[in-house]
């Protein structure tokens, strides 16, 4: 079997050895609870407040705006609770557990278009809503969203403002003093911290009401008992994107990548297109459609040479649907089904990039050869 | 990682997707046919198209093209071994259960996938039916 070429980064990142360590030692040194007050409990509670300052540093925070969750998904779901009843307005390609739950809880729930890259022309946010959420970057896509142009709009009229940072952290420089947004989510397994625990950012000042109701922990504002091994492995990930400034490393290291790819890909595969944006896009999110042939069959036969990507297509997951977000940035549901996220990480090497175009033209060939939809009319 | 992960379906759906039976690559109307069916649409994300020469009222090739996925392809290779030299009354027996069983059975959410095929089949034969 060929070497392992994961380029699947924006669903999950490996854990990086130092988080690993870390978790590991705290593993070890058998915290106790960390409300308790006998020394057990205390040194759990350190190690979640060195977690709590590491995350707060990353993004310009004060450590009391910051609450651990379990992960990006509560995260946003709790900015619903606060908003519940309320009006908001969203854009249309937040992930699904923005949408569903702002959906489910508030009164209205506009959607704010995108254009052809996905991005939100800040002239089309409501301006008679209580709460904007508008993504930092997209997860399909890559493209960077205008929060801080979004939020000065928004301030101005009194309309607080969230952003889902989960694809953001770690790539590009994350600042919620410049963003100057009111509530900000983030998650560990993307930046190479474990699954299972996330960061609600919340500004001091900005309403707030918990979503998990029973105890008084990260200060009465998320109940239960206190994820200390999670929390850890997500202090040391920040940590790490801090100490190695992980976005020069993107920047530097993981876009010229990311653009080779592209290019070969555009050069070697016929009728392939990008989806993503050129300019105003994260250094390591590629989406690429291949005309007429579906994406879960190339996903699966590039898993099949042992590389990891993954699909809009509704084939894939089990949806009826294809990716909402292909669907409102082309409205053409082909592109949606023959689309292809590849995603990138700081391990990624040039060696991973030269195997995908070694075998990938070759599949997807093969596909468009026996696909029902016809190419060669549309063409030019 | 120590081991390789197994694969998200059985290992026939696997060996079909990988090799698949009977597909018409490239322009369909270089091959000869009597009759051929279309089910589906591109814009669902699937799309089936049979293509079958008859003699005597018997199957004696069929071909395939799709734009589906890869529980698409498997079962559809799968259902053009199966029926290959039926007639076609024995041919249009050969329904999605009986494409899952031999399969190895396929997730809920892709059972749609071998009912493609079996439509797309079936619409071959009615068209054929129709012609003579
Ligand atoms: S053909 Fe649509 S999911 Fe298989």
């Amino acid at each position: 079997m060929s070497r392992r070429v994961y380029l699947d980064y924006a669903a999950t990142a490996p854990l990086l050895p130092e988080v690993q360590a870390a978790m590991v030692s705290a593993m070890k040194a058998g915290y106790g609870n960390a409300s308790a007050l006998h020394s057990t409990g205390h040194a759990a509670r350190c190690a979640i407040e060195d977690a709590r300052a590491a995350v707060a540093q990353l993004i310009n925070a004060n450590p009391e705006e910051i609450i651990f969750t379990s992960g990006g998904s509560e995260a946003n779901n709790t900015v619903a609770e606060i908003f519940r009843g309320k009006k908001v307005a969203v854009s249309a390609i937040e992930h699904p557990s923005v949408l569903g739950s702002m959906r489910a809880r508030t009164e209205e729930c506009k959607i704010i278009p995108v254009n052809q890259e996905g991005r939100v022309d800040s002239a089309n946010v409501p301006t008679d809503v209580d709460l904007v959420s508008v993504m930092l970057a997209s997860n399909e896509l890559g493209t960077l969203e205008p929060v801080a142009e979004i939020t000065e709009r928004c301030h101005k009229n009194d309309i607080f403002v969230h952003t889902d940072a989960t694809q953001a952290i770690g790539k590009i420089k994350v600042d919620v003093k410049s963003l100057g947004v009111d509530y900000l989510t983030l998650s560990a397994h993307k930046i190479g911290g474990p699954i299972g625990v996330g960061v609600l950012y919340v500004r001091k000042g900005a309403p707030y009401k918990p979503l998990i109701i029973g105890g008084h922990q990260e200060g009465k504002r998320r109940a239960g008992t206190s994820n200390v091994l999670g929390i850890v492995g997500l202090g040391a990930a920040a940590t790490w994107c801090w100490d190695n400034w992980s976005c020069k490393l993107f920047a530097e290291k993981v876009r010229p990548l990311c653009d080779d790819l592209r290019t070969r890909i555009l050069e070697t595969v016929p009728h392939s297109s990008c989806n993503s944006p050129m300019e105003g896009c994260l250094p390591n999110i590629l989406n690429m459609s291949f005309r007429a042939a579906e994406g879960e069959s190339i996903q699966l036969y590039l898993d099949a040479e042992n590389i990891m990507v993954s699909t809009g297509s509704a084939c894939a997951a089990g949806d009826i649907k294809p990716s909402h977000v292909l669907m409102a940035t082309t409205g053409d549901a082909e592109v949606a089904h023959s689309s292809i996220r590849f995603s990138l990480g700081i391990e990624t090497t040039q060696e991973d990039i030269d195997r995908v175009i070694q075998v990938l033209p070759g599949l997807v060939q093969r596909l468009q050869g026996i696909s029902t939809i016809k190419i060669k009319e549309e063409h030019d | 990682m120590t081991e390789p992960a197994p694969w998200v379906y059985s290992d026939t759906v696997k060996e079909h997707f990988l090799n698949p039976r009977n597909f018409l690559m490239g322009d369909e109307s270089k091959y000869p046919h009597d009759a051929e069916g279309v089910v589906g649409n591109p814009v669902c994300g699937d799309q089936m198209k049979m293509f079958i020469q008859v003699q005597n009222d018997q199957i004696v090739d069929v071909k395939w093209k799709t734009y589906g996925c890869a529980s698409a392809i498997a079962s559809t290779s799968a259902l053009s071994e199966l029926v290959k030299g039926k007639t076609l009354d024995d041919a249009l027996q050969v329904g999605p259960q009986e494409i899952t069983d031999y399969l190895g059975g396929l997730p809920q959410h892709k059972f749609h996938c071998s009912v493609l095929g079996h439509e797309a089949l079936a619409a071959a034969i009615e068209n054929y039916r129709k012609k003579e």
